[in-house]
């Protein structure tokens, strides 16, 4: 609160102040009052006016220079109203009010959309655990009557698996508090669901399939993480060279870390699209021109590493490769437990 | 040996009767529940092998209907779900059921989980006797007499599984599904080389033509 802008709102008090007090001064003078009474009657006049002004100034100043401070420095403003004390002039109490009622409002609106929110997600879950259902069916039926289903039936129904289980992601890692749970997980046996879920794919597209190393513990959720590598290798499965394609899996350890690479010999990013891959909705160039894409894969997948306190990152040169690494740190303090 | 029995406790019929019809040609008996009610009582009637249970069913759900037959019975229980989070598989085990798999699931690798499980149930030995051989699984050797012929990983997962289902035929993608599961990743030229290599292993030991192809279907042990 500035003492000059202050003073600009109280323009009002100044010009009256100055005409009373021009009007006093031409009254001494026409009764020709003696001349150190209208110094002193001049002098208590302005004392007074002075008086009221400071002191109304530094009692509103405490306030909203406190106000102020405290939205700055709060990162959700709107909690501003539980830092400051109910000030003790008449505007500063309606200004409070007023906030008060605001915000009162605005809570119970959001918190009404929270809970359209949750009902929606709680919703979607429910949905995919029934749309499992008749498509499990369907996976049974293809495989009991090979006669009329072909291969091309269970293909497709992978796909709509896929993608119904991006949409349980894409639920759970916007609101991730819930369902995870953080135990020590051996990447082998993740990978090799993985490499089983994708076997069908990757032996009809003759990519050839290499893990090595891999016999390493990390903390981690091993569903997510299946979700979160089963999108890297579909990927890779799907921006594929023509001929000789492979994907190669491996992993590292150091004192700090484990790392877990994926490194496919596909078409590669195009260096321009590589900073925006895990940006929501992205397709980029690949995903216009070969294939229909979501942008949702790779956006979900780093969400859920981010949750999970797993870092990963993406090199690419185009027409030669794609790597993927995602890095477990390790944590001392789980040593004990091990 | 006798049929294994399996039971299934899954309320969508349709579901439930393609399971049955799965088991059954795979060589299982393969029982449907009827009763949700008196479920306990049920199973404890049919005493199964193997129990398939979801965990959606009515009356009370699956955990709970696996928690009070834990405390009667130590039937050998998979938890079939459409729920896939890891809560609900750690609760599941720490009920006690044996393994835990997600719908949809595919059918060859939950026959898998299955076979897997029952072995484990049975204490299954290590030598497994074929005619005049000894096949010992673990070292991934056969013994004939005194002669020993060595097979590699893969040849023992593919003969192995060609001895779990003499006398069936095994699809290409069975036999792929199993060594995928055992974390050998091989490709289609690769498995016919195995199998040509078990072929003429199994030749030394005097059996020639055991293992018959079966023209775009698979393979069979006579």
């Amino acid at each position: 609160m500035k003492f000059r802008y202050f003073l600009k709102d109280k323009i009002y008090f100044f010009i009256t102040f100055f005409i009373v007090y021009l009007i006093l001064l031409l009254t001494f003078f026409a009764f020709r009052i003696d001349f150190s009474l209208i110094i002193m009657t001049s002098f208590l006049f302005f004392f007074f006016a002075i008086f009221v002004l400071l002191f109304e100034y530094f009692k509103k100043k405490s306030f909203y220079t406190n106000l102020l401070f405290n939205i700055e420095a709060l990162d959700k403003a709107y909690l501003v109203l539980e830092t400051i004390e109910k000030p003790n002039f008449y505007d500063g109490e309606l200004l409070y009010q007023a906030l008060y009622e605001i915000n009162k409002s605005m809570n119970e609106f959001t918190k009404n959309l929270e809970y359209q929110l949750d009902d929606f997600k709680d919703y979607i879950e429910m949905w995919i655990h029934e749309v499992k259902v008749p498509i499990s069916s369907l996976v049974l039926m293809a495989h009991n009557h090979k006669d009329k289903f072909d291969y091309k039936t269970l293909e497709q129904l992978k796909r709509i698996e896929d993608y119904v289980e991006q949409v349980l992601y894409y639920a759970r890692c916007e609101n991730a508090e819930k369902d995870y749970l953080i135990r020590k997980v051996s990447l082998n046996k993740v990978i090799s669901n993985i490499a089983l879920k994708n076997k069908n794919d990757l032996l009809e597209n003759k990519v050839d399939f290499k893990v090595q190393n891999v016999s390493y513990q990390v903390f981690t959720d091993s569903k997510w993480l299946e979700f979160i590598l089963n999108q890297i290798v579909n990927n890779s499965i799907k921006y594929r060279k023509k001929e000789n394609s492979s994907i190669q899996i491996s992993a590292s350890e150091d004192s700090k870390k484990v790392t877990l690479t994926i490194l496919d010999n596909g078409i590669g990013i195009p260096s321009f699209d590589l900073p925006k891959v895990f940006q929501k909705s992205f397709t980029g160039y690949n995903g216009r021109v070969m294939t229909k894409s979501t942008g949702m894969g790779l956006f979900i997948a780093k969400n859920l590493c981010e949750k999970l306190g797993h870092r990963i990152e993406i090199l690419s040169e185009e027409g030669k490769y794609t790597k993927v690494n995602i890095i477990f740190s390790k944590n001392r303090f789980y040593d004990p437990v091990k | 040996m006798r049929m294994q029995k399996i039971l299934i406790i899954e309320d969508d019929s349709v579901i439930s009767h393609e399971l049955s019809n799965l088991l059954n040609n795979s060589g299982y008996e393969a029982l449907e529940l009827q009763n949700f009610e008196n479920a306990i009582e049920e199973i404890l009637e049919i005493s199964p092998d193997l129990i398939l249970l979801d965990i959606n069913i009515p009356y009370m759900n699956g955990e709970i209907l696996l928690q009070n037959l834990r405390k009667k019975s130590n039937i050998p229980v998979i938890m079939v779900t459409s729920k896939n989070n890891e809560t609900d598989e750690v609760l599941s085990m720490s009920f006690g059921a044996d393994d835990y798999i997600t719908k949809p699931y595919n059918p060859n690798i939950l026959l898998l989980r299955i076979s897997a499980v029952l072995k484990r149930s049975s204490n299954s030995i290590d030598v497994v006797k074929y005619k005049d051989l000894e096949v010992y699984m673990k070292k991934g050797i056969i013994r004939k007499d005194e002669q020993e012929i060595i097979l590699t990983k893969n040849e023992m997962i593919i003969f192995n599984y060609l001895l779990t289902h003499q006398n069936k035929i095994v699809t290409r993608d069975e036999l792929m599904t199993d060594l995928w599961n055992n974390d050998e990743y091989i490709n289609d030229n690769a498995l016919s080389v195995n199998i040509s290599r078990l072929r003429s292993k199994l030749k030394e030991v005097g059996y020639e033509n055991i293992i018959e192809t079966r023209k775009k279907v698979g393979y069979i042990l006579s």
